[in-house]
């Protein structure tokens, strides 16, 4: 199929700078000032400090698929609102730096993205072709990353209490699903539909659905220390 | 050379995180993110038994007591995997992983 057929049909074209070249050199000072030096300096923030994404990160490495920042992400300009994508043909993670002003959002974003890559990582996923793989990463990532924290739906004016995370979830997988590929709005939710209840249950590597950083530190460290746990059950 | 002799058992846990988790389980602001994930109060109790668990097998050896915890600990992984997966998990990595970016196999192959 030729490339900008192809690019609609899977999202691409959210992602401008994917595809265009080498990008041409800036000077020095001028670098320290732009969105992509921001976009930098906070993504290694949140590798560093964000339990979440060190847990992905951890289990990344421990499947194989160890993660080198400058080879596995990119803070790139991005359309629209998206603030990021995994970009399966270059195992890439894509930060959109015009679109992740503050540190919690990256944090986010990260941890989203990793736990896709982390599923591409672990699992046969075809991404391309079979929707409800699709849609279970993004049911997953809206459900361990935060995404539908009532913190994060009560900044978006969601406000919503008993059991709102799920509605959050489903809502969000939807979303996503729409935004990169060309189908219906019912026939987008008949799949998120079908895969919820399995992915939504589904909470590697975290063991448990984090609702905020005590949690994730609690799974980090149930994490770092599986091997003992596993030789002593 | 022979073989090291197989450890001795110990718990899953070290019974701190069990007194850590209860704690964390009790709190506000966890019964607060649980009922709005679920629609329910946590139930807690059982991060409390698995403390004493631990410690009367820490303290006494207690052969009740390893029991007791590893049907716990062995209820929480069957808990966890209660689910059938959508896809197939891989044996290996991709094998694109780790390759440089310029040469990556080209989008539309």
């Amino acid at each position: 199929m030729d490339q900008s057929k192809q690019e609609k049909e899977y999202g691409y074209e959210l992602f401008p700078e994917r595809n265009t070249g080498p990008k041409k050199d800036k000077s020095f000072v001028k670098s320290l000032f732009t969105s992509q030096f921001k976009c930098e300096i906070m993504l290694k923030l949140a590798m560093e400090t964000s339990p979440y994404a060190k847990l992905l990160l951890s289990a990344m490495n421990s499947s194989g698929c160890k993660v080198i920042r400058d080879r596995h992400f990119a803070c790139e300009d991005c359309d629209g609102s998206v603030s990021g994508g995994f970009d399966v043909a270059s195992s890439q993670i894509v930060l959109c730096q015009n679109n992740i002003q503050q540190q919690s959002h990256m944090n986010r974003v990260v941890t989203h993205e990793l736990i896709h890559a982390f599923d591409h990582c672990r699992a046969h996923v075809d991404w391309f072709n079979n929707l409800r793989h699709l849609a279970c990463s993004e049911i997953r990532a809206a459900n361990l990353s935060g995404d539908c924290s009532f913190s994060s739906e009560v900044s978006r004016f969601n406000f919503g209490m008993k059991q709102h995370h799920q509605e959050c979830v489903r809502d969000r997988a939807l979303r996503s699903i729409l935004a990169v590929r060309k189908i219906s709005a019912e026939e987008a939710q008949k799949i998120v539909d079908e895969v919820f209840d399995s992915c939504s249950n589904d909470h590697a590597p975290f063991g448990r659905i984090p609702h905020g950083s005590k949690d994730a530190e609690f799974a980090y460290r149930d994490h770092e220390s599986r091997d003992r746990y596993n030789a002593n059950l | 050379m022979d073989r090291p002799a197989k450890a001795e058992w110990r718990p899953p846990r070290a019974c701190d995180n069990y007194w850590e988790e209860f704690k964390h389980c009790v709190s506000w602001g966890n019964g607060f993110h649980h009922y709005y994930t679920y629609g329910t109060v946590p139930s807690c109790q059982q991060w409390k038994n698995d403390y004493n668990d631990c410690r009367e097998w820490e303290e006494r050896r207690s052969a009740e007591a390893k029991e007791a915890l590893l049907k716990s600990e062995r209820d929480r992984v069957a808990e966890q995997g209660n689910f059938t997966p959508v896809w197939e998990l891989r044996k290996e990595p991709p094998g694109d992983w780790h390759l440089p970016l310029n040469q990556e196999k080209p989008q539309d192959s």
